[in-house]
């Protein structure tokens, strides 16, 4: 399975579709907010999956983190799963940043709506630069600030060996809003985006 | 049939409610699934407004949702677990279920016209999940019953050990870390082998839970009191110094030398010997009290039983 590399064409391409969709994603992001978000320039690597609960601990170690996740698939075996990950004072403001009511929304739907906002926004980008269309399943809060982080990934048995990950960090200045976004495709799924690739190179 | 009259006609009769509403929330389509549930007929709510249709819907909320669809041409979620329903409806189980209104995940989807690529209508799609609630209430329930069964002593009903040692080690620490005092009252039935031997286990048991009862009915919210085995039981005391202990303790015991309690023809008394442990700052462990207050409560029972004694150092 380890065999998987991704060549250093591959990566630039990849990185160049993921700028032209943070792009896109932070536009729409704009206007329907009404406030700026910024996206952080990506870190694309892959990823054991036996080192990706460590690699989260280490990130997230001292904090309180809420994490959601969101499934997401689309055509040519295109499949993932996007994980919002929040640290625990960032979870205020999205109420007033999404324009709810105060009280209106709880703050585990604050997050879920969130979430999707921002996965289904870049990702639609991401798909409508490799020609795909890309559904998704519904967010879902997998650890709050009440189940730690460590404590949630123990728990987790992968079916893949690795996987491609994408880091990208959203911004929201106005409202000193920050979450992390990690895009997790794993296992054959990182052949089929290979092959997405190859093809848009063999265009250029 | 062609596939699109097949497609309309599965839309119409699938178990789950479709609707679809232009860029003013109008209604333009409302399946069989919505009328039924909702009893409302599709053309009487087809061209209005979605929210005078269901005007207890979240409308803020659900403005924005609709918005976020239609200007980020994405999909939005609603899940059961955060909003229970958006859209109040019956439910198609109304006699095996106790919640009165359809739980609902849904799901809006943006609908762009042929050749297109901005949404000019969102289609949003309602899945009854009033069974997956009712499992999760019911789980909920089983746990919040587990739970209490599983610090309960099953015969006096008061903390078992273990939920109690659980606790006394939270106040402890507590205590050491703020300064506040903590006392420690432990007490043991006098003779308790006797009326086991004389009336027979049943009159024993009777006596454990009366006494766990005249207790419990003296102790001040925040007190913790726990069987701690046998006959022996302790009473986590926060806030509370030896004389405060004491008074209550010795109100205790006063009280339950004077019950009178009946099994069969039999009237039976009992006495209790009562020892206490004030926390001090030397202390590391909560266990240190309470090998102190059982110093004091053996002292009690060498002087003659049926009194308090507060361990000093």
């Amino acid at each position: 399975m380890n065999e998987i590399t991704l060549t250093e064409e591959q990566r630039d391409c990849l990185q160049e579709l993921i700028n032209v969709a943070m792009g896109q994603a932070s536009d729409k992001l704009a206007r329907y907010l009404q406030t700026f978000v910024h996206l952080q320039v990506p870190y694309i690597e892959l990823i054991d999956s036996e080192v990706l609960p460590e690699r989260f601990a280490e990130t997230y170690a001292q904090e309180g983190v809420s994490l959601v996740s969101q499934g997401f698939y689309g055509e040519k075996g295109i499949l993932g799963e996007s994980l919002l990950i929040y640290k625990s004072h960032d979870a205020h403001g999205i109420a007033e940043i999404l324009g709810y009511e105060p009280d209106d929304v709880s703050e585990v739907e604050q997050l879920t709506d969130i979430s999707s906002i921002l996965t289904t926004t870049f990702l639609n980008g991401l798909a409508e630069q490799i020609d795909n269309q890309l559904a998704y399943s519904a967010p879902r809060v997998v650890s709050s600030m009440e189940t730690p982080l460590e404590h949630h990934l123990q728990q987790l048995s992968f079916n893949w060996d690795l996987a491609l990950k994408v880091d990208i960090s959203y911004q929201v200045v106005d409202f000193s809003f920050n979450c992390d976004m990690v895009l997790l495709i794993p296992g054959e799924a990182i052949k089929n985006i290979q092959k997405v690739l190859d093809q848009i190179l063999d265009e250029f | 049939m062609d596939v699109a009259a097949v497609q309309s006609l599965l839309i119409e009769r699938i178990n789950s409610g479709v609707l679809v509403v232009d860029e003013e929330c109008r209604l333009v389509y409302f399946n069989r699934f919505m009328e039924s549930h909702s009893l409302l007929s599709a053309s009487e709510v087809i061209g209005k407004n979605l929210f005078d249709i269901f005007p207890d819907a979240p409308k803020r909320w659900l403005q924005r949702k609709i918005q976020s669809v239609f200007m980020l041409n994405t999909p939005a979620f609603s899940s059961w677990e955060q909003r229970q329903f958006v859209f109040k409806m019956r439910h198609a189980r109304p006699v095996t279920t106790s919640s009165e209104y359809m739980a609902q995940n849904i799901t809006f989807i943006p609908i762009c016209d042929k050749g297109t690529t901005e949404p000019d209508k969102v289609g949003i799609i309602v899945d009854d999940v009033t069974d997956v609630f009712f499992y999760q209430e019911k789980l909920k329930d089983t746990l919040t019953e587990l739970e209490h069964v599983s610090r309960t002593d099953g015969l006096t009903k008061v903390s078992n050990r273990r939920y109690w040692e659980e606790r006394f080690r939270v106040e402890f620490s507590t205590a050491q870390r703020h300064d506040h005092a903590l006392s420690l009252i432990m007490f043991d039935l006098d003779k308790f082998k006797l009326i086991n031997d004389q009336y027979g286990h049943q009159a024993g048991d009777l006596v454990l839970v009366e006494a766990a009862n005249l207790v419990e009915n003296l102790l001040r919210k925040g007190d913790l009191l726990g069987r701690y085995g046998g006959e022996e039981f302790g009473i986590i005391l926060p806030n509370t110094n030896a004389q405060g202990a004491a008074e209550l303790a010795e109100r205790i015991r006063r009280q339950f030398s004077l019950l009178k309690m009946q099994y069969e023809k039999h009237t039976i008394s009992a006495t209790m010997s009562v020892g206490i442990c004030e926390c001090d700052s030397r202390f590391t462990r909560f266990e240190d009290m309470v090998t102190r207050a059982d110093l004091a409560l053996y002292q009690s029972k060498r002087e003659g039983r049926n009194q308090v004694t507060i361990y000093q150092a």
